[in-house]
């Protein structure tokens, strides 16, 4: 849940990258990490195996500046994509404000695809969310990948996208499209939080 | 009936006898990754799974926060619960990196256990194989290895 | 280590034979003071001096003797002594012919120091 601190005017929010193993969302954050300036970002957090797959989590901070005079933070976190690793996935998926799912753009992986979508929808239904209230983007990355290998983005939009998400195509390798999902999440986020405080006023 | 199973046959003895001295309910011996080696006390593929998981992702966690702190690892967790205490180690054999989750109650204690954890350790060391270098693995092949050591585990 | 159980630790290991004494949370087994000479295994002795209790005091109760104060294992080549103070113990290893009377005083002192 978002950390609103009205006294410092401070927003914390917490962005999970989410997705199947190797769709990238570890290259989100390592890109975003690469180009964000040192005083905007915190140290990077990579609890990975020996074979460079995450294990537990990647973490990382980052300060968004001002917006609507709050300066805003974001916790940035990848989970581990592999189905051994429900478990912690599922912690680090509790409190999340946010969730960016990196589909894996390449035909041998739709099903991989789904059956993250379909993980996903149950871990935060464990958590109490209703996830049709949870703010989320879908990422289609890969899409450097050869024609032949891949689907378009139209294509796995009927595939995987339910809920009618804002859905960006990217190829995170070479940081396409990488900074548009995380504006995208970001507007989700603020914007749901803003509806948030407007009704508890009303309230 | 609890029961010790294996996927690598050369840590039975030394886990048997570590279940034995320690009255241990639950050991599993892993991998950094998580990838289960050797269990005792586990009937069921997803609890074992997700403690390994879990146990990975902590040792991973402390193993981060022992660097910021400016310590190159800790040697090892316990936690204390109401019913059952939590011993949580790593130790280096010549077959890699390896970790041990111990779970155990009142009819012992973090000291016994403590004890004869060191025992363990030099038995494995003793009885491991030499690790033999590995290639670049694979996404598919990784997951299979995590899936396939399960499937050994209840013979499935 | 506190001043008191240090001083306590320092009575106990004057007894002529006591190679090592210790104060022991005796629910873990773990060593929370010691006073030990080379070669004693502090650790080692802390566990089993606890498990030892734990079983001796299953027997007492059992048998309606009551609660445990003082246990003596005496083996071929040494002794195992414990004093029990609440949750901790009082625990020295010594050679066999430790003068056990003069052992056993200094650490019932030490136990009710610790209380």
């Amino acid at each position: 849940m978002s950390l609103v601190n009205f006294t410092t005017r401070e927003i914390t929010c917490k962005i999970v990258y989410y997705g199947p193993g190797r769709s990238g969302k570890t290259t989100n954050l390592q890109y975003i990490y690469g180009q964000v300036p040192d005083d905007r970002r915190g140290r990077m957090v990579s609890l990975a195996t020996q074979t460079d797959r995450t294990l537990f989590f990647d973490f990382l901070p980052l300060e968004l500046g001002s917006i609507s005079g709050f300066t805003t933070k974001f916790q940035l976190y990848t989970v581990p994509g592999q189905v051994y690793y429900n478990a912690t996935r599922k912690l680090v998926l509790q409190g999340a404000d946010g969730v960016v799912f990196v589909a894996d753009s390449q035909i041998r992986q739709l099903d991989e695809n789904l059956e993250s979508l379909q993980n996903l929808h149950q871990n935060v239904l464990e958590h109490g969310i209703d996830i049709r209230t949870l703010p989320m983007v879908m990422q289609f990355n890969k899409q450097d990948l050869p024609r032949e290998l891949i689907l378009a983005p139209q294509e796995l939009d009927d595939a995987l996208n339910f809920r009618g998400a804002q859905t960006l195509s990217a190829d995170a390798l070479h940081g396409q499209g990488v900074f548009e999902t995380l504006k995208a999440i970001s507007a989700e986020v603020l914007r749901k939080l803003s509806e948030s405080s407007a009704t508890a006023r009303r309230g | 009936m609890t029961t010790t199973t294996v996927v690598e046959a050369w840590t039975e003895q030394p886990l048997v006898r570590f279940v034995g001295q320690s009255s241990a309910r639950i050991v599993v011996v892993m991998t950094p990754a998580g990838q289960v080696l050797a269990q005792h006390g586990f009937t069921r593929a997803v609890d074992l799974m997700s403690a390994a998981a879990l146990g990975a992702a902590i040792m991973a966690s402390s193993g981060a926060l022992a660097q910021q702190v400016g310590e190159s690892t800790f040697g090892a967790l316990y936690h204390a619960g109401q019913r059952h205490g939590i011993h949580l180690a790593a130790c280096n054999t010549p077959r890699g990196r390896l970790i041990v989750l111990t779970v155990f109650g009142r009819e012992t204690s973090i000291g016994l256990v403590q004890v004869f954890f060191e025992e363990f350790v030099i038995a494995l060391r003793q009885a491991a194989p030499v690790e033999e270098p590995r290639g670049p693995v694979l996404p598919a092949d990784f997951e299979n290895e995590l899936n396939s050591s399960l499937a050994t585990l209840f013979r499935r | 280590m506190s001043e008191a159980l240090s001083r306590s630790l320092d009575r106990i290991s004057r007894v002529r034979g006591v190679r090592g004494s210790l104060f022991v949370a005796a629910d873990d087994g773990l060593a929370v003071a010691q006073l030990l000479m080379e070669g004693v295994n502090g650790k080692t002795v802390a566990a089993f001096a606890a498990s030892l209790t734990r079983k001796v005091s299953g027997a007492a109760g059992a048998t309606g003797a009551g609660r445990v104060r003082f246990v003596q294992m005496q083996c071929e080549d040494g002794t195992l002594l414990v004093a029990l103070a609440g949750e901790l113990l009082v625990v020295a290893l010594a050679d066999a012919g430790v003068n056990i009377g003069l052992a056993r005083l200094e650490m019932m002192r030490a136990a009710e120091t610790a209380l």
